[in-house]
């Protein structure tokens, strides 16, 4: 039951990471951290407490969007899921990222929803979240002793847990740059347009001529967490992809996959849909 | 056709500016001097419990708390949320089982969200924090979440008055063996050739209307009860209070807010009891009391859900010689309008085909869901969505069109309409047919879509429904309307109609200016405030434009009268030579002698008595229409629309590719407003049949309280859309106007049904039809 009176909390309003930093390392785990607040604010209606909010809103320098070729793409704390969706950079090199972008909320909520945020809720649902996993890459995090950068493989430890440690804020999302022949996409069901996911995935391959040099595939609301498909990765690397190798996906998906059953949907259906979503994500990454 | 000078012309609604611009006042806006923040607590852990103890005593003492009220704090009598008792006569209401068993807070919870005790305090903070103080004991009580659970001999009583928790089903001594009809069923369907027949379910779907319910009440130092409420029915509301309080309904004022939305959500009271009883205990405070969307959810009503079964037969020649049905619904915790949905969903389904004979039982029992009541439609959507598919299914098995069967078969001028003995006055259901037909391309994609491979599938659906306007003769039918003249030659047109949002303050006020002859803009509705309006029954039943209108209509053309006769004796002559262009009253045929009708007025209120002769200066008297209205009939509309759709086989999801809606209108007040009700109606029917339905887990607390997972459609789920009014004035309307509020909602139910089953050639028999449900149906099929 939500309420329109926010629980008690003191808003620590860092004017640079410095002090953000500082005031995690004194406050630590009673501090959450608010970055467009989309989430911790609903949380927050809804009885979730924490006797201190630190907004990043002051600090400057997070909201940054940058694409090289060698280095690739570096997204900021407070870059939101609106300014991917309005990047060529993100369309051309990042496609599944993008799409994911496209199709996520609604404008209202893409403005202020940021990327990290949405990676750090660590929630099986998050959009952005899926299409990261797929497409490899890292999340910087930060604290008064110094960076460090953490996989997204092993990112997220179980359902609303991450590696980061109370001390740190996440700074920055890296993804590598794609090779030549990579293609993503990411797609996802739903019950309305504008919702949540009740299932989604992300593929990224990369195809030598007609054969495909490596996979990553991303699922999410098939268990804790948003997670890899390495069996079914495996059944694509080294071979050309055609819709016979594509139907064989069907059934391997199943076995590592452990749906969750929720208001969004069944867990019996999301079993039954998870190998049609798969492959349509992967033919959609292969026409990238 | 007549020429009106702003009938049937889409100008500018009148409250359009304050709403986009955001600076209407809706009640939660309001802030009054001294105000005070009334919390209601509710039970959110259990769907049905007795309290063993409540402690008030923390809460009382928290920081800004004024008072703590619980159940035996309240002086106040019990009440029906719902307003049967206002509209029928006493010995109907009696045998019909009207009862009050609602209280202001409640030691026996019924449902979640059930009211158990109030905190007043300074802020709003204040009261939320001393809410988290109060201590509730409560004994779990079985949870009964259908109506097959509640009837069993053993399950708890609900109340005493009500054995085996049957709230309602329709009385024998009104109804011979408790149906409604006509014919004998079981020969006639003996004798068919075929029947068709099946257990359906429909959902519990929420108005979803913007506005949550808010709330101001004061107990000022005159004594007086004064309650700020964006409710749909402000005199039902005054008596009700009046009665409720022990007051004189000289004590008690209802002055209406603007209302964000209503599709019944706000027909009869809802929180006003609550706030009222909170005001009532701090006498000289105004409280205000917010229901947040969850609450709205959890303890106001919603749509009736439940099961039911139909049956219908046939002859060869495609004759629906019988229907036979029970809508077996789940009432909720509560009474409220127990009666009103069990009988009219009958009354849409008997109105609406040539059936040879026809014998419906409705029912409800209740259970632990938050109350149902009204919702746009009123019964029929339920009835739409069983009936249609029903008929669907027979034109299949005859391998008849179902438009050709639908037109012939349908019921229209001089056939009883849903009420036995009441004729329909005019109908033009044809023409919407045809012209629905031909704007989808029916035939080309019947054909079309008929043998189709791959995994994407399409289908085009058909459906037609017929309403309302008002309730006339089942229920009371009354508008007062006073049309007084300034003495400018402006009008100030009181009445107690609502504007919803649905725009029926413009169209009154059209009605207003072509009865008089004024332009528009010298005409103001004066509505919601009790004190200076008259008696209106409220927006329920499509009403409003035809009997409100009416009234209107009548009042207006009283006052016309008078402004005439006092031209006549003026101009020294008879009424009948006189015209009036521009608010000039001429005498026809010599236009050099004419007055105006602002001379008229004015000498009217300005009315000296001339020094030099001692003769007054003019007619005396402020020139005042008065109507007190009451309908003889309820000129029913009628609608046919269509659904394309296409079915992703794989996954079950649907996709809606267009949906036209042609309907039968009678003639169109204010053009626009009805193809934006019907449009918004549209939405809400596709969203019962696809996506809309109130859940909840074993225990009966409820899961989708909010918009994150009761799920709508969005502009982006929206198809390709189509609004057709078909005008036909119907012979008693007002200017030819049948209603249009509630009608939009019905036939979309039906036509994308229907179109599921053309794609798929399955039916889905409960709704809503979610992607699962059609997955899950495409497997049982072995696969389409
Ligand atoms: C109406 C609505 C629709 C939505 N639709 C979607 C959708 O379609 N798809 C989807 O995936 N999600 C959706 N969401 C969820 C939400 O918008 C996303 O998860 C969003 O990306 C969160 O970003 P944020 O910046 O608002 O995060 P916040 O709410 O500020 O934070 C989210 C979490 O991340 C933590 N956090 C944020 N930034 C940092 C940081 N730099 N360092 C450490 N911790 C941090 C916070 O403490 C919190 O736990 C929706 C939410 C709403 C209200």
């Amino acid at each position: 039951m939500s309420s329109r009176v926010l629980p008690d909390f003191e808003l620590l309003m860092p004017k640079d990471l410095g002090e953000g930093l500082q005031l995690l390392s004194r406050h630590g785990s009673d501090v959450a951290i608010m970055a467009g607040g989309t989430d911790v604010l609903v949380m927050m209606k809804a009885n979730y407490r924490s006797p201190y909010v630190m907004s990043l809103a002051g600090i400057g320098g997070l909201d940054h969007l940058d694409w090289a070729p060698e280095t690739g793409l570096r997204v900021g704390a407070l870059t939101t899921v609106d300014q991917i969706e309005q990047s060529g950079a993100v369309k051309q090199h990042y496609r599944a990222l993008w799409q994911a972008a496209t199709l996520f909320a609604t404008p209202q909520i893409r403005n202020s929803a940021t990327v990290i945020g949405n990676l750090l809720r660590a929630s099986p649902a998050g959009d952005c979240s899926c299409a990261v996993l797929a497409l490899g890459g890292t999340v910087v995090l930060e604290s008064v002793d110094g960076r460090r950068e953490v996989a997204i493989d092993d990112f997220w430890l179980d359902y609303n847990l991450t590696a980061r440690r109370p001390d740190e804020i996440a700074v920055e999302l890296r993804l590598p740059p794609p090779g030549k022949g990579t293609g993503s996409a990411f797609r996802r069901l739903t019950r309305t347009h504008e919702d949540l996911a009740k299932l989604n995935a992300s593929a990224r391959l990369d195809v030598d001529g007609k054969i495909c040099r490596t996979a990553r595939l991303a699922m999410g609301c098939v268990g804790p967490t948003t997670q890899r498909l390495p069996k079914c990765e495996a059944i694509l690397v080294g071979k050309a992809i055609d819709e016979a190798l594509l139907k064989t996906l069907d059934d391997v998906i199943q076995s590592e996959i452990a749906p969750i059953d929720d208001k969004r949907s069944t867990a019996e259906y999301r079993r039954a849909v998870a190998g049609v979503l798969l492959r349509r994500t992967i033919s959609q990454a292969l026409a990238d | 056709m007549t020429a009106y000078s702003t009938i049937g012309k889409s100008i500018p609604k009148i409250d359009v500016k304050e709403k986009v611009t955001g600076r209407a006042l809706y009640a939660a806006d309001l802030k009054m001097p001294g105000m005070l923040y009334g919390k209601i607590v509710r039970c959110l852990d259990h769907a049905h419990a007795r309290v063993l103890k409540l402690d008030l005593s923390v809460a009382a003492k928290m920081p800004g708390v004024v008072k703590v009220l619980g159940p035996d704090d309240i002086k106040a009598h019990s009440y029906n949320t719902g307003v049967l008792d206002l509209m029928v006569p006493e010995p109907v209401g009696k045998m019909l089982g009207d009862i009050e068993d609602q209280t202001v807070f409640t030691k026996h919870v019924k449902h979640q969200g059930d009211a158990i005790c109030g905190i007043i305090a300074h802020s709003e903070e204040a009261a939320e924090r001393a809410a988290e103080k109060v201590i509730v004991e409560y004994e779990p009580l079985p949870v009964y979440l259908t109506a097959e659970e509640s009837m069993q001999p053993d399950a708890v009583q609900f109340t005493s008055l009500k054995p085996g928790n049957r709230a309602f089903q329709l009385p024998g001594e009104m109804f011979p063996n408790n149906a409604y009809g006509w014919g004998n069923v079981d020969e006639a369907m003996a004798a068919a050739d075929f029947v068709v027949e099946d257990t359906f379910y429909v959902p519990k779907q929420k108005q979803c209307q913007m506005e949550p319910h808010a709330y101001i009440a004061l107990f000022d130092d005159g004594g007086r009860l004064q309650c700020w409420t964006s409710t749909q029915m402000p005199k039902c509301v005054h008596i009700k209070l009046a009665r409720m309080f022990d007051l004189p309904m000289s004590r008690v004022t209802v002055t209406q807010t603007v209302i964000g939305g209503g599709f019944g959500a706000r027909l009869g009271m809802i929180g006003e009891p609550l706030a009222c009883a909170m005001a009532m205990a701090v006498p000289g405070r105004p409280v205000k009391v917010l229901y947040t969307r969850e609450e709205d959810w959890i303890a106001s009503e919603s749509r009736h859900p439940g099961k039911y079964w139909m049956k219908i037969g046939f002859s060869k020649d495609g004759a629906p010689v019988a229907v036979d049905a029970l809508f077996r619904s789940y009432k909720g915790g509560y009474y409220t309008q127990g009666s009103g949905v069990a009988f009219t969903t009958g009354s849409w389904l008997g109105g609406m085909y040539k059936w040879g004979s026809c014998r419906y039982h409705g029912e409800t029992y209740y259970t632990n869901h938050a109350p149902c009541g009204a919702y746009r439609g009123y019964g029929n959507p339920q009835t739409n969505f069983v009936m249609e598919q029903l008929v669907e299914r027979a034109c299949s098995k005859l391998g008849v069109d179902p438009v050709e069967w639908r037109k012939k078969w349908h019921k229209g001028v001089g056939d009883d309409g849903w009420c036995p003995g009441v004729t329909y006055p005019s109908c033009a259901l044809d023409e919407c047919l045809d012209r629905g037909a031909a704007a989808i391309g029916w035939t080309e994609k019947r054909a079309k879509y008929a043998n189709q491979t791959g995994v994407k599938r399409r289908g085009v659906g058909v459906s037609v429904m017929n309403h309302t306007s008002g309730a006339f003769p089942m229920l009371l039918e009354h508008t007062t309307c006073t049309a007084r003249l300034n003495e400018d030659a402006t009008a100030e047109i009181m009445l107690a109609c609502s504007d919803m949002g649905q725009g029926a303050h413009t169209a009154l006020q059209q009605i207003a200016a072509e009865a008089l002859g004024f332009r528009f803009e010298d005409i103001h509705i004066k509505a919601g405030d009790s004190d200076s309006n008259g008696f209106d029954i409220g927006a329920h039943a499509s009403r409003t434009i035809y009997v409100g209108g009416a009234a209107v209509k009548s009042a207006c053309e009283d006052a016309r009268k008078e402004l005439f006769a006092r031209a006549a004796q003026y101009l020294e002559c008879t009424v009948e030579q006189l015209t009036m262009r521009d608010k000039i009253i001429y005498l026809e045929g010599a236009s050099n002698r004419s007055i105006s009708a602002q001379e008229i007025c004015a000498r009217g209120v300005y009315n000296f008595v001339d020094a030099a002769s001692g003769q007054r200066t003019g007619i005396p008297g402020q020139i005042q229409g008065y109507s007190s209205f009451l309908p003889t009939s309820n000129s029913p509309p009628f609608a046919a629309c269509f659904a394309e759709v296409e079915i992703d086989t794989e996954t079950g999801e649907l996709t809606l590719i267009e949906l036209v809606n042609a309907h039968d209108v009678g003639k169109a007040i204010h053009p626009a407003s009805v193809e934006g009700n019907l449009e918004g109606g549209a939405q809400q029917g596709m969203g019962f049949a696809l996506t809309e339905e109130i859940y909840y887990d074993k225990n009966g607390l409820c899961l989708n309280n909010s918009f994150t997972d009761y799920k709508m459609l969005g502009p982006s789920d929206m198809p390709k859309l189509t609004t057709i009014l078909v005008e036909n004035p119907d012979p008693l309307g007002p200017f030819g106007a049948k209603s249009a509020g509630e009608a939009g909602i019905v036939a979309p139910i039906g036509a994308v049904a229907n179109a599921v089953f053309h794609a798929l050639g399955i039916q889905i028999i409960e709704a809503p039809i979610t992607a699962e449900k059609i997955l899950e149906a495409i497997k049982k099929n072995g696969g389409v």
